[in-house]
């Protein structure tokens, strides 16, 4: 159920950045998930969902903005750990036709 | 070693999002059997565009509770929104008349106590999604937010040439309108983002489904659809 404060970590290894993230993506994680993407720099960058709840409207346009923002620097982007209810809302939003999704974070990570 | 991750059966929010479709079956000129487009199936700039509206003293829910039953009636009058008959409801398409001649529509993407989102299909002026929302911010805001790109090169042509000034104008009256529903005069706050100054080449065949050309088209062949209608 929503309700759950956002926050964010940042992991870095070979190249790759991981944001792994928790809580609820709404209205307010879209200020420390930006602040979090651009203290990164480089390759791919993952999203992991294995410990968000709930996703909004609104969260899915803050997810699109990272993914704009990486598009625009050449960056890749990935996810994993997505319910199979947010993967169908990023098939109905059509996110999952520019963000690979994956099972897990080996498969996502090693995807580069 | 690997956590298996236990989802409930219906998850809490299932019924607050619009179901997976191909295509929309519903919807007239330019929208029944088109494809919804996000922000990363248009062509031009990709936009964040937030405009905002102080109204104290009314309960975000019964915000978005008015919005949703007045919706159409907070536009300008040179646009007309058909509101679905089941009302602004996830899955349910909406149609846009504008200057009296562009056709096209929307679909419910999410709605909730405190927002709701349209997402556009393809051959709208734009590509991506449109939320409303009300929150507490120190007192009530009513916002609106575009995640958008023009869809095609005509259209990013035109945003060019003013339409993105008369988007901006649009939003800003129904805002406005939303407040003095509420007996606020006030104006609302604007700030324009341009997320990725990219355009999306491999997208420029959008202009395929362009809505102005597909209603001029429609309007063309009026007569010739009268003519064959049995009299």
């Amino acid at each position: 159920m929503p309700g759950t404060a956002f926050d964010v970590r940042v992991d870095e290894i070979d190249g790759v950045v991981t944001l792994r993230m928790t809580g609820d993506v709404n209205r307010g994680a879209q200020e420390p998930l930006e602040r979090a993407y651009s203290g990164t720099t480089g390759g791919s960058v993952v999203l992991d969902f294995s410990d968000v709840d709930y996703i909004n409207s609104t969260g899915i346009a803050v997810i699109v903005g990272i993914l704009a923002m990486a598009r625009a620097a050449g960056r890749e982007v990935r996810a994993f750990g997505l319910t199979d209810h947010y993967r169908q809302i990023f098939q109905i939003t059509r996110i999952a036709d520019f963000m690979a999704i994956y099972d897990d974070e080996n498969t996502a990570v090693a995807a580069g | 070693m690997t956590e298996e991750r236990i989802e409930p059966t219906v998850p809490a929010d299932k019924a607050n999002w619009a179901p997976h479709v191909e295509r929309l079956a519903a919807g007239g000129v330019n929208v029944g059997g088109r494809r919804l487009n996000g922000p990363q199936q248009g062509f031009g700039p990709m936009w964040q565009k937030t405009y905002k509206v102080r109204i104290p003293g009314v309960a975000p829910e019964r915000v978005i509770s008015e919005w949703k039953a007045n919706y159409g009636s907070f536009w300008p009058s040179h646009s007309r929104f058909n509101a679905p008959v089941a009302g602004i409801q996830p899955g349910e398409v909406g149609n846009i008349q504008s200057m009296q001649v562009l056709s096209t529509g929307i679909m419910v993407l999410y709605t909730d106590d405190t927002s709701f989102s349209f997402m556009t299909p393809e051959g709208h002026p734009f590509a991506g999604w449109i939320t409303f929302s009300a929150y507490d911010d120190g007192g009530t805001v009513g916002q609106v937010q575009l995640i958008i790109r023009p869809s095609d090169p005509l259209w990013d042509l035109v945003f060019l040439f003013g339409f993105g000034k008369g988007e901006d104008m649009m939003w800003q009256h129904t805002l406005r309108s939303l407040a003095a529903h509420f007996d606020i005069r006030t104006e609302p706050e604007t700030n324009l983002v341009k997320v990725d100054k990219k355009r999306l080449w491999r997208n420029a065949r959008n202009i395929t489904k362009n809505s102005a050309i597909g209603s001029a088209i429609h309007i063309l062949g009026t007569p010739v659809r009268a003519l064959r209608r049995p009299s």
